[in-house]
């Protein structure tokens, strides 16, 4: 009894035309991600991870493929495919709850329904432990709040497919383990369906429950790792440890070939 | 809270000025040049306390701040309305934005001329070398403050479901703001010299007519005190009015610290 598909990519490939030459960045890559799973991209940097990604997101177009959510072929960027970007990217000329209300001012249920919105808008802030910053200036808060908060106004509007581009890169190490079992809490709680991106070994098997481990030049998927481990995992599991040198050995396999 | 580091600084800007007058003051008891040209700070203010007397300052202030009002209020419209359009389209960009460097380098006071021939001496020749004096800045810093958007609050704004007819004034021109009204400032400025300039000569009304006036009467401290009293005028407007609005939009993001 598996879950449905609710993303689909097939034969999904993009090059880049720099005018003297064309490159290759990411060669056909087949994807289904099921409804509610957490599929992380793992690779080195330059392997068409974070290309992928922007093509799920519509802030670029496939070059060949397609790419389909809940069976319909994707368009232009919008919160039914909403991406957290590796700053926290928050709005500076709005406060922290008039960014988590953001997003929802454009859905139909929300529209016109300001009081609701702030509702919606504090149930995250309180799940995020933030209620206590709600009027705050943005640049107030620390970097481990303003990924929460960013998390909370990626939430808001339900996205189908929450899209996660390096999540928490400038992080100190404390801060980032606290974030990781936060927001393994936070799916469990929603059933989000996730694709991230990272370059971390321990990160993806943290978080993923299935890792696409990329090569680079051009970019193409070289191994699909299924991670079994329970949740809540702890970065420093030595399980997680244990499969993050699998999914590293994928990659080094590849580069002796 | 007033640091004591900035109450030091405000103790050496006012001992600054004391020091300017008193050598101003100095330099005219030497008598190297006769005080009909060159008069003494003390002449100055008392010249100028007597037009107040008179009822002949606060008509002219009042005059030249409504005139200000009026074509700078129309100047920023235009201005921020081609800036936007320069902003969003790199073609318009390209075509107006060397036209506009262009006209930035003409002294305001060269719209002068041509306002006088084309409205004569009424009022509207006035509204019309402020408009052009400042549009161009105007316009110029309203397109550079949304090219120079970081991309990825573009990014965001799509991501979140935004409209785009919605973009420009829930994302675009609200990230743009800081350049937008420093670029407002410079108008308001730049504008004010116009003011000025075409008062000179088209007005019988204003601070620049007054300026005028002291040099038909050959009374130097007279336009000694104009020049001092617009000055002031300049500098309050730009610290108080263009200054705090500035400094609570950059304090609110984190770009500048309370004082």
């Amino acid at each position: 009894m598996e879950a449905p598909v609710k993303l689909r990519l097939s034969k999904v490939a993009k090059t880049f035309d720099t005018g003297t030459q064309i490159v290759e960045a990411l060669q056909p890559v087949d994807l289904e991600v099921r409804e509610g799973e957490f599929v992380v991209l793992f690779g080195p940097s330059g392997c068409g991870k974070t290309t992928l990604l922007n093509l799920i997101a519509g802030f670029e177009a496939p070059s060949a493929g397609e790419i389909t959510l809940d069976g319909q072929p994707v368009g232009r960027p919008g919160s039914d495919r909403l991406m957290m970007f590796q700053e926290a990217a928050l709005f500076p000329w709005l406060n922290v709850i008039d960014n988590v209300m953001y997003g929802l001012r454009w859905q139909p249920r929300y529209r016109f329904r300001p009081r609701r919105r702030r509702e919606k808008a504090m149930e995250l802030l309180k799940l995020m432990h933030l209620e206590e910053f709600t009027e705050s200036p943005i640049h107030e808060l620390s970097g481990g709040m303003k990924q929460r908060a960013a998390l909370a106004r990626a939430l808001a509007p339900d996205p189908k497919v929450l899209l996660i581009d390096e999540p928490f890169p400038a992080l100190d190490a404390l801060v980032r383990a606290k974030l990781y079992t936060e927001l393994q809490d936070i799916l469990v709680r929603t059933r989000k369906t996730i694709v991230s991106v990272t370059h971390d070994p321990r990160e993806a098997t943290c978080l993923g429950d299935r890792v696409m481990v990329f090569t680079g030049r051009p970019g193409r998927v070289q191994a699909e790792i299924s991670i079994d481990l329970p949740r809540p995992r702890d970065i420093n599991d030595p399980q997680v440890a244990e499969c993050a040198g699998v999914i590293t050995a994928q990659l080094e396999g590849a580069h002796e070939k | 809270m007033k640091s004591s580091a900035e109450r030091k600084y405000r103790f050496y800007v006012v001992g600054f000025y004391f020091v300017l007058f008193a050598a101003w003051q100095l330099l005219c008891a030497l008598e190297l040049i006769p005080d009909y040209l060159f008069p003494p700070p003390l002449h100055v203010a008392k010249r100028l306390w007597e037009l107040g007397a008179d009822g002949m300052l606060w008509p002219s202030i009042q005059a030249t701040l409504l005139r200000m009002a009026i074509g700078f209020a129309i100047a920023a419209g235009i201005g921020l309305g081609i800036g936007m359009l320069m902003g969003m389209s790199r073609v318009v960009n390209r075509c107006l934005k060397s036209l506009f460097l262009g006209l930035q380098t003409l002294p305001t006071a060269a719209w002068v001329p041509i306002s006088l021939l084309i409205f004569g001496l009424s009022d509207r020749g006035i509204y019309f070398v402020i408009i052009m004096s400042a549009v161009a800045a105007i316009a110029i810093a309203t397109s550079d403050g949304i090219l120079h958007i970081p991309p990825i609050f573009l990014r965001a704004g799509d991501t979140l479901g935004t409209p785009g007819y919605a973009m420009p004034y829930r994302i675009i021109l609200p990230a743009a703001l800081p350049g937008i009204v420093t670029g407002i400032k410079l108008g308001w400025t730049l504008g004010w010299h116009g003011a000025v300039s075409a008062e000179l000569i088209k007005s019988s009304v204003g601070l620049g007519y007054l300026l005028y006036m002291g040099r038909e009467l050959n009374d130097a401290s007279h336009v000694l005190g104009i020049m001092v009293l617009t000055i002031l005028f300049g500098l309050l407007l730009d610290r108080f009015l263009f200054g705090l609005v500035e400094r609570r939009i950059r304090i609110r993001r984190g770009l500048e610290r309370p004082a």
